[in-house]
């Protein structure tokens, strides 16, 4: 019997869904081929997320607290997960592939000498490792993988797995932790622009995103009123950010954020590769652009030829009477 | 102020692919500079213009990629090392950053960078690694630079928010191409380039073991991607198509 871990991202109080997602899979995993299925909370407050992670089927917690972790720091955060590792010895040890992972992950392997395989889609147990799935060449395409070791990092993106209850009654285990600050060679000065109270992209069930088509103050003020009537987080494309017209944690696409919501409604986006990299996984897609030829439209389910300028304030009207 | 910028040739995932047999096939061979790389010589460019100093890019790959290197001596860098290897390596982030790893050893340097990913892996990887070996400390996915004394000044994509890190050197840091827009190299850099310094070495002759250059992932196969079905799409009357798609939305799709 061999464990597989996961790791249980926590950001603003709150667990990451895609580490649930991951812990979801390995539960099924563990269940399967007889192994057991482990987690890991690094957190300032760590011990506080045990009764959520336990409802998904981990039968043993480790919790590593410390202040430390209030925010993201590269230097304590691969300590905690090295020690970990040599705590569980996890034959898999699985990651929701959030910014703060993407941090991390290659430095955790050096520093372990375990294999590992980024940003996947699917991933299942073989004898001596694992196989994955992962989209390249800008998500045109997806290659098989294989990883073989002891230990392997894995991570995967957010919206591969869903979420699945088997609540058990775990095992906690409170890891001894300390970090000395002087050890910390990076300083993190500040952040910007991070509120609590924004809706995750990731985890987004709808999202409205913004190209270079609505650029103009009239353009934005239309697609954040059919965000709010939609109760939508709000999404952009690289040319509004690299704008600087919208925040660049907005970002969707190969450089930005993979999300995967159940409506997309892409307004005065062309939908270059790199943006679809980002969104071609959610579930209903809409258009809205000017040009019929416009590539969005290969991938939208519904394709709304039009000014945007036109087509919004019918369509903003419309969803307001369905709501209500 | 040493800069060295680790760049990788990569194959251009603009160009058509075709799948056959579970290889990927492309119709040109055409292979471009890493664009997150050609985002990490800009910016070693700029502050090095700002704060003098010196450029150097760093290339493990086969004798083709010598057209990207002198692609980023022609954008500007100061000389190049390209350690070369074999046509057809299977080599995954962990084996390049061992090899880069080897190649810093006994080298100087103020800041190491790194793009943020792979364009056509989007791997991600091979910074920290590097970063790792050579026990530096690092920040990834860098967004904006600058200096101050001794400090590489980062300011990083996170989350949720940007984080401003500082880094004391010497250290290493990967860079997203939302940093800025790489120039193009003018007429007068491309007849520079030729004469610019650059090293070869031969990754046979970098004393790297059996267990260093043998990955321990590999890429089985390629695979189309599950085609989306084709949707409708609506041309006309701004109000009447708003409607329709509205109503579509909540009675089909039931997503509102
Ligand atoms: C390595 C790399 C990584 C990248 N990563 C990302 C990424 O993460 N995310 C990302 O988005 N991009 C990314 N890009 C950039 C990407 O290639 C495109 O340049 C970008 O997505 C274009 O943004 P856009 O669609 O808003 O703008 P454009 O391509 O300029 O499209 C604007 C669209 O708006 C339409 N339009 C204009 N006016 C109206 C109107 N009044 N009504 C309706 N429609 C209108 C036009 O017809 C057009 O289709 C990346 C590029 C590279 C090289
Ligand atoms: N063969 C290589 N030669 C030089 N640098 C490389 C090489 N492979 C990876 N890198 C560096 O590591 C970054 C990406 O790593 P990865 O996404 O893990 O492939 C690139 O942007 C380069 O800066």
């Amino acid at each position: 019997m061999s464990t597989l871990l996961t790791h249980i991202a926590v950001s603003d109080g709150k667990i990451k869904r895609a580490s649930l997602e991951v812990l979801s899979r390995m539960t099924q995993l563990a269940e399967a081929n007889g192994h057991s299925s482990e987690a890991v909370i690094i957190d300032a407050n760590a011990s506080d997320h045990v009764d959520e992670v336990q409802k998904y089927g981990a039968s043993k917690i480790y919790t590593i607290e410390d202040a430390i972790f209030k925010n993201h720091q590269n230097t304590p955060l691969l300590k905690a997960l090295s020690k970990v590792m040599d705590e569980a010895d996890p034959f898999v040890f699985g990651f929701g592939s959030t910014e703060s992972t993407k941090d991390i992950l290659g430095a955790l392997a050096a520093n372990t000498d375990a294999a590992v395989l980024s940003d996947v889609s699917e991933f299942e147990l073989t004898d001596n490792g694992i196989e994955v799935t992962r989209p390249v060449m800008a998500a045109k395409i997806l290659s098989d993988n294989k990883a073989t070791g002891d230990n392997i990092l894995v991570s995967v993106r957010s919206g591969s797995y869903d979420l699945n209850e088997s609540p058990t009654e775990a095992e906690v285990v409170d890891i001894d932790f300390s970090f000395d600050e002087s050890e910390l060679k990076a300083t993190l000065r500040e952040i910007i622009g991070a509120s609590g109270d924004k809706i995750d992209l990731t985890e987004a069930e709808t999202i409205v995103a913004a190209g270079r088509g609505a650029k103009d103050d009239e353009g934005q003020e239309l697609i954040e009123e059919l965000a709010s009537v939609l109760n939508a987080a709000l999404g952009a494309s690289r040319a509004l950010t690299e704008a600087g017209i919208m925040d660049p944690s907005l970002q969707i696409g190969q450089t930005g954020k993979v999300v995967s919501p159940q409506l997309y409604i892409a307004v005065g986006i062309s939908g270059a590769i790199q943006h679809v990299a980002g969104m071609a996984n959610s579930k209903v897609i809409v258009a809205i652009n000017k040009d019929p030829d416009a590539p969005i439209f290969d991938i939208a389910d519904y394709g709304i030829v039009g000014d945007l300028y036109k087509v919004l304030p019918p369509f903003i009207e419309e969803l307001k009477k369905i709501k209500s | 102020m040493k800069f060295y910028v680790c760049i990788k040739q990569v194959p251009d995932v603009d160009a058509p692919i075709q799948i056959k047999e579970g290889n990927l096939i492309q119709d040109t061979d055409r292979m471009v500079l890493n664009a997150y790389d050609a985002s990490a010589v800009e910016e070693a460019l700029v502050l090095t213009e700002e704060h003098g100093g010196e450029v150097e890019v760093v290339l493990v790959g086969p004798e083709k990629a010598k057209e990207t290197i002198r692609k980023a001596l022609a954008m500007g860098a100061d000389k190049a090392t390209h350690i070369t290897t074999d046509n057809d390596v299977d080599y995954d982030s962990a084996v390049y950053a061992k090899v880069l790893a080897t190649f810093f050893e006994d080298k100087e340097y103020d800041v190491i960078s790194c793009g943020k990913q792979s364009q056509d892996t989007d791997a991600g990887l091979a910074g920290s690694m590097l970063a790792q070996h050579l026990d530096l400390p690092y920040a990834t996915n860098a967004v904006g630079l600058s200096m101050e004394e001794d400090k590489l000044v980062v300011k990083r994509q996170g989350d949720a928010g940007q984080e401003i890190i500082g880094l004391p050197q010497p250290c290493l840091v990967t860079c997203s191409n939302d940093m800025n827009e790489p120039r193009i190299p003018s007429l007068k850099g491309i007849m520079q380039s030729k004469r610019k310094p650059m090293e070869t070495i031969a990754l046979s002759d970098m004393n790297l073991d059996e267990a260093a250059l043998s990955a321990k992932t590999k890429v089985t196969g390629y695979m189309e991607k599950p085609e989306r079905e084709p949707g409708q799409k609506f041309e006309g009357e701004p109000d009447e198509l708003a409607q329709k798609v509205a109503t579509l939305l909540d009675e089909e799709e039931n997503v509102i």
